[in-house]
């Protein structure tokens, strides 16, 4: 954990971690015998499900739940259901998780299904959402969309993950015939690409644009992206998307390439992993490996009452199982010792002011949280600017009086999109 | 399946390590060559009114604790502070009922019937010396309260002696003297350089903010030299201004008091300019010798009102219809 240096003047400055010159090879973790699924939709136990327990899946093989059902996932190995249940994240959101027992006695180099891909995006996201990276197909595709820029992210938007920076120093070719294939494939006038500062790789992009992000967090996170380089702000409870923007990452550029060209999806996602000393692994997982596998490998040891953090110390989430499956978009993964876990409070806000100081977004935190302790959602929005926030965790990294801001705004934020749609 | 229980919370799952704690003791450590220098200038008599001040402070915060049923608060050190600025406010020789008095008005009416910690609209221990000084104004008269000591200096408060006796009386205290502690007057606000070094070690730490203790410094110092340039016979220099009385423990403990203080830049500006413009106008045209007290009370109550002024928000879409 970064502390507080101890003449602070300023407001804090987090250093994005640079990828080192010549980066290691990430390990390979191999593949489990049961692996975890998670499928963006819940249980319907009115509705007669294509899938059982005891169905054969095969590798490469779409699964989704009902008929007619848009999300799906593909199954990464050869096996049999062996559970469908539900699982619900942490604010909520019911979905499903799907364990497949993979068939060990079928050869594991098995080649996966091939798809039938044609040169449209509709037809790459009929099969190729759950790539690693988790391109956006689904937005991509969708009949209003208005995307005429896509930039593809070589910056990881969190702090201590290297995993973006790993591929687009590894996989520059592919990363360059992905944007061709995504050319194509869109309708979107531009794609230009960002690149951390101290990376040098921007010459080798021949014509894309690139543009280089400071190494101070939070300048990769997308908001900030579109105001210093595109000369956009992002209008508050807008998303990117809104305003003709995609940010896909390198990872899934290069899966997408990869899936054009041998006409199939690929599984292995590339993680990496901090242990609780700090030390820092990369490693080449397939999707829905249950973590714990991942830790054992390392010989990290999960205690009761550790941390277990997917995405990145500032926006990221805790998972409350170490059977939480490795997923496309999950770059990260934090594991905190119980002693090095920092308590939060109860205290109300003494006015200190250092969260104003911190925002980038220049929102009011002091008095804005105010209005969140109370449930004043709406007053929040309207006076305080809550939908502003550009959700990067500094209020709350900063605060002295503990308070968990960032968990309030998130909060806020949702009440608030909950609120509107009752009306 | 062994599954362990983990610790399950929202991001950041990171923090500075700060805490009021840690902020409360640095401001105490803060304090500290004020208050040193004070000792040895007064002796005993000032250690029993800093201890029993403290002290005081924080039993009747624990007291209300009690009262109200709530989590005991002490611990984050709020009350120990408020009850240390109050005692250097006051002369060596005070009487232990008036020390208490003021910490009750500080403590419960300053600071805990609002809500605690945070919640206080006005500095606490201004607000504790503000009744102490409209109650018994003869106790907290430098003069009179400091008649038994002998000291090396000009034996006259200042600031008292301008008021009554005209500006030519500046003439008596040096600057230099000021500066180095050498005046008559309470126990932690006579040496000016050990509270200007407190004042900026907690700037630099990034405890107090560093724009209202500037501003506030430029506002005693233009009004002050405006003052004296239309009358240097009535109004004494600005330099005088900055080094007696309490002026310097305003700006680097009083004024910027945490939640009785703006947080935004202009605002910042806006409101350590009124205080020190206030404190001069107070002092060369009001009744009482130091108007501090009073001075930053006011600014306090316009801190709500001129904290509005804040920057746009990233995306704010105005909606003017």
């Amino acid at each position: 954990m970064i502390k507080r240096s101890f003449f602070t003047l300023t407001q804090p400055k987090l250093k994005y971690d640079l990828i080192e010159p010549d980066p290691k090879e990430p390990e390979s973790i191999p593949v489990p015998s049961s692996l975890i699924l998670l499928l963006n939709e819940p249980i319907d136990s009115t509705r007669q499900s294509l899938i059982k327990k005891g169905t054969c899946v095969k590798k490469g093989e779409k699964i989704c739940l009902y008929d007619g059902s848009t999300e799906y996932t593909i199954s990464p190995v050869a096996g049999t259901i062996s559970s469908i249940d539900t699982y619900s994240d942490d604010f909520g959101n019911i979905s499903t998780y799907i364990i497949i027992k993979s068939n060990q006695s079928q050869t594991t180099d098995m080649s996966a299904l091939a798809y039938d891909l044609k040169e449209d995006i509709a037809s790459a996201d009929e099969y190729l959402r759950p790539l690693p990276g988790a391109p956006p197909l689904a937005m991509l595709a969708s009949e209003d969309s208005k995307i005429n820029t896509i930039v593809i992210t070589c910056a990881d938007s969190d702090l201590l993950s290297t995993t973006r920076q790993y591929i687009a120093v590894k996989y520059l070719d592919k990363i360059k015939e992905g944007a061709l294939i995504l050319k194509r494939l869109s309708n979107a006038a531009k794609i230009c690409a960002i690149v951390p500062q101290g990376l040098k790789i921007q010459a080798d992009f021949d014509s894309m644009q690139v543009v280089n992000t400071a190494n101070e967090y939070p300048s990769n996170l997308p908001a900030m992206v579109l105001k210093d380089h595109f000369n956009t702000i992002l209008p508050a409870g807008k998303t990117p998307s809104d305003v003709g923007y995609c940010f896909i990452s390198a990872e899934a550029v290069v899966s997408l390439a990869n899936a054009y060209k041998n006409k199939t999806a690929g599984f292995e996602k590339v993680l990496t992993i901090i242990g609780k000393q700090g030390n820092k692994y990369r490693v080449k997982a397939t999707i829905g490996t249950p973590l714990r596998k991942i830790f054992n490998q390392f010989s990290i040891h999960i205690n009761d009452q550790d941390r277990i953090v997917i995405g990145g110390p500032m926006t990221g989430f805790a998972t409350f199982t170490p059977h939480h499956p490795v997923r496309p978009d999950m770059d990260v993964v934090i594991v905190q010792d119980r002693d090095h876990i920092p308590e939060l409070s109860d205290n109300p806000c003494v006015n200190c002011g250092k969260c104003i100081q911190a925002c980038p977004a220049g929102i009011p935190v002091n008095m804005l949280v105010r209005y969140l302790e109370v449930d004043q959602y709406e007053e929040a929005a309207d006076k305080y600017d809550l939908e502003s926030c550009i959700e990067c965790g500094l209020c709350a990294y900063v605060c002295t009086a503990r308070i968990p801001l960032y968990q309030y705004i998130r909060l806020g934020k949702h009440e608030i999109l909950k609120l509107r749609a009752d009306i | 399946m062994n599954n362990n229980k983990l610790i399950v919370s929202h991001a950041p799952f990171w923090h500075d390590g700060d805490s009021l704690f840690q902020m409360n003791l640095n401001i105490m450590i803060a304090t500290l060559p004020a208050i040193i220098f004070g000792i040895i200038q007064f002796g005993a008599p000032a250690v029993g009114v800093l201890a029993l001040s403290c002290s005081s402070a924080m039993a009747w915060e624990l007291i209300m604790n009690l009262v109200s049923k709530k989590r005991i608060s002490i611990n984050d050190l709020d009350s120990a502070v408020i009850g240390l600025l109050f005692g250097m406010m006051l002369p060596a020789i005070t009487p232990w009922w008036v020390v208490i008095t003021g910490t009750f008005v500080a403590i419960i009416i300053g600071k805990m019937i609002f809500g605690g910690i945070g919640a206080n609209p006005f500095n606490p221990a201004l607000l504790g010396m503000a009744i102490l000084m409209l109650s018994w104004n003869q106790l907290l008269d430098f003069d009179t309260a400091l008649v038994n000591f002998s000291f090396d200096f000009t034996e006259l408060a200042p600031l008292a002696a301008v008021k009554f006796q005209g500006a030519g009386t500046a003439d008596l205290f040096p600057i230099a003297d000021l500066f180095m502690g050498k005046q008559v007057g309470a126990i932690g606000s006579t040496f000016g350089l050990g509270i200007i070094i407190g004042g900026i070690f907690l700037i630099l730490r990034g405890y107090i903010r560093w724009e209202i203790s500037l501003s506030f410094i430029l506002g005693i110092v233009v009004t002050a030299f405006m003052f004296n340039m239309v009358n240097a016979d009535e109004y004494a220099g600005p330099m005088f201004h900055l080094f007696s009385g309490y002026t310097l423990m305003g700006a680097f403990f009083l004024a910027t008091e945490n939640s009785s203080s703006p947080v935004n830049k202009i605002p910042m500006f806006i409101y350590g300019f009124l205080g020190g413009f206030m404190i001069i106008l107070m002092r060369n045209i009001g009744v009482y010798p130091d108007g501090t007290v009073l001075a930053i009370l006011l600014i306090n109550l316009v801190n709500p009102i001129i904290d509005n002024i804040r920057p746009k928000a990233l995306g704010k879409v105005e909606n003017n219809a």
